[in-house]
């Protein structure tokens, strides 16, 4: 099976995850759910436009490729083994939100101090390890290449968002 | 040695006449000056990056900006930490006691230091306490006060904000609360700050701070360096951790209150991962009966000095 499926759809919900963050924290009323929701489909937005870097870069490897089957096989090894890490990264998230969001505030607190604060430091590293995955799966550079231009992406979707909808100067106007 | 407690860059770059509220010229080269003697080289950095006039005065209109932003980006770990829950755990029980002490309503909660006015605002929008408990905030700085009221209109929200010193209350209170505001204050004016709570015909106050635990300054500087953008929020929210008090100074100087001194989750008896904040009280006597009845459970939480000895042996 391929890996790009799976791996396109944590890159889409990250995107959404990214684009909640670069709002969070720019407007102090109490009751911003609807706000939330838009920050989140900026993001969401924003990050499937760039997701379509990585996915250019290997189309376009297979189409230059002497052997497309061999780039191909080597791709897929690649995006597997880029996807081990971020499976394990998601599953961290994915438990600290859940046991943020419905546990007591004392237990919620202790999701929140051990778990999604560290976990939003840690992203460049979950990417730093999905590349080296994909290398050690066998990969190659070209699936090194792909994985680092996915990274890129995701790590850009928070600041372009912020910068495009968020920066003080908006905010101050915008309600 | 006497170990110097750090500056927060925010209680530098304004001053106001505590009378009049009015503004009061800073000196951008005083407050550098200043923070490069105490040897923060970093946070002088930052207050010499901020814009000044002719004269090396501070822009009153750029700092006011950038308080506000810097709280709002604060607010959001009060809302990730659910700060707001965690307060009305006790202040519920608390007016439970009150009212059944036979006291009558309607009361007033007032936040002190209350910035921009995150837990009144969120009592208010929430009801998560009764309506006859009023809701008022007060500040020392005029753009904090102002933009807190301003939100509340924003959210017809049913709850004031008003400008003020915490040592001259403008206001009297049923129950004065604040967050994250003891650790501004020395020991001699904490002594004071409590004191005048004591002194007035408040029931109780119920002071939220950081916890001085050893995990405080590394969580936050991990989550202010996840969470805000801004190097002067960074940099102060590290600073506060720092400077937090310690629960037997709380309580010593709760003590000068003459009200009967307690503290809820000390550091002895509660995980430092799941305590962040963590209030110390002040009671007239009669209540501590009832408010522990109210509490249930989670009275044992609740130590005077004399039980936090025993919990130390
Ligand atoms: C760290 S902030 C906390 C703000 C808010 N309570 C919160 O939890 O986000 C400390 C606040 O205390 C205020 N403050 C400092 N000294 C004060 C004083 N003497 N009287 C009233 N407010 C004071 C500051 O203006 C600031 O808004």
């Amino acid at each position: 099976m391929t890996p790009a499926l799976p791996l396109a759809a944590l890159g889409v919900i990250d995107a959404a995850f990214s684009g909640f963050r670069a709002y969070a924290g720019r407007d102090a009323r109490i009751r911003k759910h609807r706000a939330n929701t838009r920050a989140a489909l900026r993001g969401l937005a924003v990050g499937t436009v760039l997701l379509l870097a990585p996915a250019v870069t290997a189309v376009l490897h297979l189409l230059t490729a002497a052997d497309p089957q061999r780039a191909y096989a080597a791709l897929t090894a690649g995006g597997s083994g880029y996807l081990l890490p971020l499976t394990l990264y998601a599953t961290a998230v994915l438990l600290s939100l859940a046991a943020y969001l419905l546990l007591p505030f004392r237990a919620s607190t202790l999701a929140m101090v051990v778990g999604l604060g560290p976990l939003t430091l840690l992203r460049p590293l979950a990417i730093a390890a999905a590349c080296l995955g994909a290398l050690l799966n066998g990969g190659g550079w070209a699936s090194l290449l792909v994985g680092a231009v996915a990274g890129a992406a995701m790590l850009s979707v928070e600041p372009l968002v912020h910068h495009h909808w968020y920066r003080p100067a908006h905010t101050v106007t915008e309600h | 040695m006497l170990r110097v407690p750090p500056l927060e860059i925010s209680d530098l770059i304004t001053a106001a006449d505590p009378a009049t509220g009015r503004r009061l010229p800073v000196r951008r080269a005083e407050v550098v000056e200043r923070l490069r003697a105490h040897g923060d080289s970093r946070a002088a950095r930052i207050v010499a990056g901020l814009p000044a006039d002719r004269d090396g005065v501070l822009d009153g209109v750029a700092v006011d900006r950038l308080l506000i932003s810097v709280h709002t980006e604060m607010q959001r770990l009060s809302e990730e930490l659910r700060i707001g829950e965690r307060l009305v755990h006790l202040l519920r029980p608390l007016f439970t006691a009150i009212r059944a002490s036979g006291v009558p309503g309607p009361y007033r909660l007032v936040d002190i230091g209350c910035g921009l006015g995150y837990l009144v605002r969120w009592l208010a929008a929430t009801g998560a306490l009764a309506p006859d408990v009023e809701l008022l905030g007060v500040d020392l700085d005029a753009a904090l006060v102002g933009e807190a009221a301003r939100l509340a209109r924003d959210e017809e929200l049913n709850c004031r904000f008003v400008h003020g010193d915490a040592f001259a209350l403008p206001e009297a209170a049923t129950v004065y609360v604040s967050t994250g505001v003891l650790h501004h204050f020395p020991e001699p004016a904490l002594t004071e700050f409590f004191a005048a709570q004591g002194a007035s015909p408040a029931l109780a106050f119920c002071h939220y701070d950081i916890a001085a635990t050893g995990l405080a300054p590394v969580g936050a500087w991990m989550f202010h360096r996840a969470r805000m953008r801004h190097p002067l929020g960074r940099h102060d929210g590290v600073v506060s951790a720092r400077r937090a008090h310690s629960d037997e100074t709380l309580l010593r100087t709760a003590a000068a209150s003459g009200m009967r001194p307690l503290l809820y989750e000390p550091r002895r008896i509660a995980n430092p991962f799941c305590t962040t904040l963590r209030p110390v009280l002040g009671l007239r006597p009669h209540l501590e009966a009832p408010l522990r009845q109210a509490l249930g459970r989670s009275s044992r939480r609740l130590l005077g000095p004399e039980q936090l000895v025993q919990a130390a042996r």
